[in-house]
């Protein structure tokens, strides 16, 4: 009988067979290796000369004025460009960088001189024109850069070069932090296109960009003319993994120098440096809609919180309890303010109170934070939630990306979405208060849900003050937002976490997480200079 | 074979075309872009601006118009998030995923014919019994903690492998490649025992016994060939899994792959990137089907004289 399947003995076609799926083979495996192999942009080997950094995702540009974003910033700023005036992020004094000088020469102007005999990476010397050009494409141009917005607001300047090394700013209203908005502008060569934004820039910084192999890896040389002190490490490669537990693996095992935001259960390495990072957590409390309209509510939501257990249960004891949305070392911190303490019996206290006038107490709350904010986030939220829900509000918690959550914290605000509770953590890397208040604290804010007449003037007020002045007067407005407002249940002043390999020296700062100045890392063996 | 081509490749049309609206729509559904690439302090204006230089500001159906005469001619547009050619980040992404999934599915296949095949040589054997034990474990173990487990055991603490990257020589693949290789191998280990014991039962295998031939040629010569079939809708299906984005192994290993890119558009609402990498994953896909059905046709002759001249 024949069989059904009458096909050729499979012995006759089975060399032509076997040959054609050996030859695939080795051709896809060759290619792939291929692939790996020619990428060539890992993190490499350690030979002592490459500082191999690994971050958390592939910087979506090298713009200089989208330094602000921290993807961007942690590679560009004091790495591959400068500003004229770089703030201390321990001290928070300002300190001459491209500019050797500056003062105030006018009520809305100020003037500053410019520092000679620095080159650019493409060999072109910097003069106060390029500083001129730089200040007006990043704040007056249309490319929409992210430090206009960020900084300076609305209102373009007025530059002016004056002669080779001496340039004047002229602000539309008295502007008394000139200097610090101008530590966010990165100067780059007057020949940058002013039409788009530039991939990879040319900037006066110790590093110049030498490859960008696109998903694998950056790699920086050392700029030879560079007018300060040479960095340590003739080279370095940036690349970057998602997973913690990799980018804390990779310095286990001699892969990296650097690796930026470990979790918490990585802090007890020797490898592990935690620093306090400039970024606060709160619930920002929506106040058009009840039963959050009602200040005895927010008061009580502040009450109900337990900020020391979130923090040791949570955030591995890395963060402070905090009471204000500025952490210590930005102008208009108050130590005067103190975190509030969990009182549970009041807060109850206070919703029976409010329920009894008739505030609708029972409306549930929407809980809304965002995936991947900090280590522990839904976890928090949700201690959060049962925290709230224990004092007698309905609470649900609602986790989203990133560009949901943005619907939420920004305006114009959703309607019909009920009362919003919204997890945020804001980072003041600028050093002042002014930043923080004109966001968060304006009725009118972009980030801001509702405020008081009282506290917009304050913010206004404070705006127009320099020195000791400033300082009081946002500390006071900061202390009017917790006693009349209270749109923020503060909950802790966060911390971050390094990975450094013991072949290196580097002192992680509050600015570290957005500014990671290459030239600070040493060699372990190295003298300090 | 070129009329069963020629039919295949029409039908994929249709499904095709449903790809390309349903991304568009989709993508439009989860809300517009511009707060994640504007700053937050942006005014009205800007944002304004920035919809209409992006083409946001159009009607839907514009929108639509734009997008399927600017996809003719292959052109997605611009990354929000890049400022690159979508096309351009999409080619040089997907060769990666491609050759992962190439590579896994060449080791996987390979290996699960060996093991699945003389596993079943003596079905309820010692080796028949630990194949089955072996192929249900692997294809039970999640791939996320196996990776993770695989850069602390072999990468850290033993120290024999790199933990991530793509730079050197074989010993890069190996961690990615296992942990892509792990569930489609314990698969198919099944699939190919299970259908080996059918065929080993034939009456043509115990003639081919009878007349002496040894059990490796039993078994490769002459059962297996009959077999494939179901290993290679199996495998198929497997492969088209591993093409749409071998998401997990891109994320861990740092591997700049289409999934990877994929997942970040989506998060990062890149409409024009999106697109791209849906389409040319969609094709691929369709291509791959087709190359099944090719398979199934070449080593099934039912299949081919299935098919009307």
């Amino acid at each position: 009988m024949k069989s059904p399947v009458s096909s050729p003995p499979p012995g006759r076609r089975r060399p032509r067979t076997t040959t054609t799926l050996l030859l695939a083979g080795t051709v896809l495996v060759s290619s792939g290796c291929a692939v790996a192999n020619s990428a060539g942009g890992d993190a490499g080997r350690a030979d002592g000369r490459t500082l191999r950094v690994v971050l958390t995702q592939e910087p979506p540009t090298l713009e200089p004025c989208e330094a602000s974003l921290t993807g961007t910033g942690v590679v560009v700023r004091s790495n591959i460009t400068e500003p004229l005036v770089e703030r201390d992020p321990v001290s928070g004094e300002l300190h001459p960088l491209l500019a050797t000088g500056w003062k105030q020469t006018g009520p809305r102007t100020w003037t500053f001189d410019t520092r000679s005999g620095v080159t650019f990476q493409n060999g072109e010397p910097f003069t106060a024109e390029d500083a001129a050009f730089s200040i007006d494409r990043a704040v007056n141009s249309d490319l929409a850069c992210n430090v206009e917005g960020y900084v300076f607001g609305d209102d373009d300047l007025e530059v002016e070069a004056v002669g080779d090394d001496r340039l004047t700013v002229t602000t539309a209203e008295p502007d008394p932090i000139l200097p610090l908005r101008l530590s966010f502008v990165e100067i780059v060569p007057r020949t940058t296109d002013t039409e788009a934004k530039v991939r990879v820039p040319i900037g006066t910084g110790p590093y110049a960009v030498r490859s960008w192999q696109a998903g694998t890896a950056i790699s920086l040389s050392r700029h030879d003319g560079y007018w300060g002190e040479a960095p340590d490490f003739p080279r370095a490669r940036y690349v970057w993994r998602s997973d913690a537990s990799v980018r804390a693996a990779m310095i286990d095992k001699d892969e990296a120098e650097i690796a930026v935001a470990l979790d918490s259960m990585e802090a007890e390495k020797d490898t592990t440096a935690a620093y306090p990072n400039n970024e606060t957590t709160a619930l920002r409390l929506d106040g058009r809609e009840a039963p959050l309209d009602d200040l005895r509510v927010r008061r009580a939501i502040d009450l109900a919180v337990d900020r020391p257990g979130i923090i040791d249960a949570l955030l591995g004891g890395l963060a402070e309890p905090a009471g204000q949305l500025v952490p210590p070392g930005v102008v208009g911190h108050s130590e005067e303010i103190e975190p509030v303490r969990q009182d549970v019996a009041k807060a109850r206290a206070l919703v029976r109170e409010a329920r009894a006038d008739g505030v609708p107490t029972g409306r549930t709350i929407t809980l809304v934070a965002r995936n991947g904010m900090f280590s522990g986030v839904s976890e928090t939220a949700e201690a959060l939630q049962y925290q709230m829900e224990r004092i007698g509000l309905r609470v649900r918690v609602r986790m989203a990306d990133t560009a949901t959550q943005l619907q939420y914290q920004l305006r114009p605000l959703p309607k019909g979405v009920g009362p919003i509770a919204l997890l945020i953590m804001h980072g003041n890397q600028a050093g002042d208060a002014a930043f923080t208040a004109s966001q968060y604290l304006l009725s009118d804010g972009p980030q801001s849900t509702f405020g008081s007449g009282d506290l917009d003037r304050r913010v206004a007020d404070a705006g127009l003050l320099s020195g000791g002045k400033r300082q009081q007067a946002f500390a006071d407005l900061l202390a009017h937002q917790n006693e009349t407002v209270v749109q923020y249940t503060h909950i802790a002043h966060m911390s971050g976490l390094l990975g450094l390999s013991p072949s290196i020296r580097y002192e992680p700062n509050s600015a570290t997480g957005d500014e990671l100045r290459l030239a600070e890392v040493r060699q372990a063996g190295a003298v300090k200079r | 074979m070129v009329h069963f081509l020629r039919k295949r490749i029409i039908s994929s049309a249709v499904p095709l075309f449903c790809v390309v609206l349903g991304v568009f729509f989709l993508a439009r559904m989860t809300g517009n872009p511009v707060d994640l690439y504007l700053p937050l302090s942006a005014t009205a204006e800007q944002r304004a601006e920035f919809s209409a230089a992006q083409g946001f500001d159009l009607s839907i159906p514009a929108q639509l118009w734009n997008y399927l005469a600017d996809a003719a001619r292959l052109d997605f547009g611009t990354s929000l998030r890049t400022g690159q050619p979508a096309t351009e980040m999409v080619l040089d992404a997907f060769p990666v995923t491609l050759q992962l999934a190439g590579v896994t599915m060449l080791l996987a296949i390979t290996g699960a014919l060996l093991v699945g095949s003389l596993a079943a040589y003596r079905p309820n054997s010692l080796a028949d019994r630990f194949a089955s034990l072996l192929s249900m474990t692997a294809a039970s173990i999640p791939d996320f903690w196996f990776a993770v487990m695989g850069v602390l055991v072999f990468g850290v603490s033993l120290g024999w492998l790199p933990t991530s990257g793509t730079l050197g020589g074989p010993e890069i693949w190996v961690l990615p490649i296992a942990t892509l290789l792990i569930r489609p191998f314990g698969v198919l280990v099944q699939v190919v025992r299970g259908s080996m014991v059918s065929a080993l039962s034939a009456p043509y295998v115990k003639i081919a016994r009878s007349k002496g031939a040894t059990p490796l040629r039993v078994i490769f010569g002459h059962a297996l060939r009959n077999a494939v079939t179901p290993v290679l809708t199996v495998a198929g299906d497997l492969t088209v899994g591993l093409v749409n984005g071998a998401v997990i192994v891109e994320t861990i290993f740092g591997w700049p792959g289409i999934g990877k890119l994929m997942i970040d558009s989506i998060l990062q609402r890149d409409f024009a990137v999106l697109q791209a990498a849906v389409l040319l994953t969609a094709v691929t896909i369709f291509a791959l089907n087709i190359l099944v059905d090719v398979c199934h046709a070449l080593t099934d002759p039912r299949v081919r004289q299935a098919v009307p001249a």
